[in-house]
């Protein structure tokens, strides 16, 4: 299953009408779809407006590959749980998120492991093709902050 | 011997989505602390497997309507949980948590902007300066040395 997800009632037509057309070309893939408030509707793909962080965590688990919006908690949580991700910023210049930080969030990201960015949703098809296709990493990323940061903060705490 | 030092009491707030999963990467440190969640979705407490969770109204940016709801929730919070820090990955509920803490409190409080903003403090991250004893980036290029200060990243 591909998993599509906006991260927020927020809306993000642009992804999903253009997975909606990916999930069209491609019968032999199922396809489930987080949308927000959107005005557009899927045709093509199984839908739900919001899920909760539960049923979003299942549908993650069960997913060969998320696509979704450079949000950070979509993005981290794929990674936890070892799952591809293809992601495409929300653009200020559409309406869909205030500032362009999406943007700067998928150009550092651009080139991690498992990770495809698309920045135009033209592109998105070709990416997620090449998503699917790409070889996978050994190593799973780790649940928590690096050691290094924890314990700085870990002695804060015990100086309160 | 000394006795035991008593736990530490810790509240420790995120807004929705990569709020969220950044304070739950953040859990390491809280080891040995007695830790109390705020968040804005009651779903959240599935996170946590049985610790203390409050749920607030959410508020994007700061909405004076809402600041009377959300301050009084903060200040019963405060009341019944009493922290010794206050520990926020932001945004804005995470701000005004951090001022409840600063006039209803002695807890330390710490702000951490989220690793999304690597251009830029967040609005809230910036006026975070004001109400926290430790104003942290996960972005050495955005670290000052009167603050914010960088300590390490989530990823």
């Amino acid at each position: 299953m591909i998993f599509v997800t906006i991260g927020s009632m927020f809306p993000f037509d642009r992804l999903v009408r253009r997975m909606d057309e990916v999930a069209a070309a491609t019968p032999e893939e199922t396809f489930f779809a987080q949308v927000g408030e959107g005005g557009f509707e899927p045709a093509h793909m199984a839908y739900a407006r919001m899920l909760s962080r539960t049923d979003f965590m299942a549908k993650l688990r069960a997913a060969k590959l998320l696509v979704a919006h450079a949000g950070m908690g979509s993005i981290i949580s794929a990674m936890e749980v070892g799952v591809p991700i293809v992601v495409l910023p929300r653009q200020a210049r559409w309406g869909e998120v205030n500032t362009d930080h999406q943007v700067a969030t998928a150009r550092w990201l651009e080139g991690r492991p498992d990770m495809h960015v698309c920045f135009e949703d033209e592109d998105l098809p070709a990416v997620v093709a090449a998503a699917l296709k790409a070889r996978r990493p050994d190593a799973v990323v780790d649940r928590t902050a690096p050691k290094a940061f924890t314990d700085k903060i870990a002695q804060f705490i015990a100086a309160a | 011997m000394d006795p035991p030092a008593r736990p530490r009491r810790i509240l420790a707030i995120a807004s929705g989505g990569g709020h969220w999963v950044q304070l739950q990467r953040l859990r390491p440190a809280f080891e040995g602390c007695e830790v109390a969640y705020v968040s804005v979705y009651p779903d959240y407490a599935d996170d946590l497997g049985g610790c203390r969770f409050y749920t607030i109204t959410d508020v994007s940016r700061v909405n004076i309507r809402k600041l009377f709801v959300i301050v009084p929730q903060f200040i019963c919070i405060m009341l019944r949980e009493r922290p010794d820090v206050v520990i926020t990955t932001g945004s804005a509920p995470g701000l005004i948590g951090l001022a409840v803490a600063r006039l209803t409190t002695r807890a330390k409080t710490i702000w951490i902007d989220s690793i999304a903003n690597c251009e830029r403090l967040s609005s809230s991250g910036r006026q975070a300066r004001r109400v926290a004893h430790q104003w942290l980036t996960q972005w050495p290029e955005l670290a000052r040395p009167e603050g914010p200060h960088y300590w390490g990243a989530v990823l």
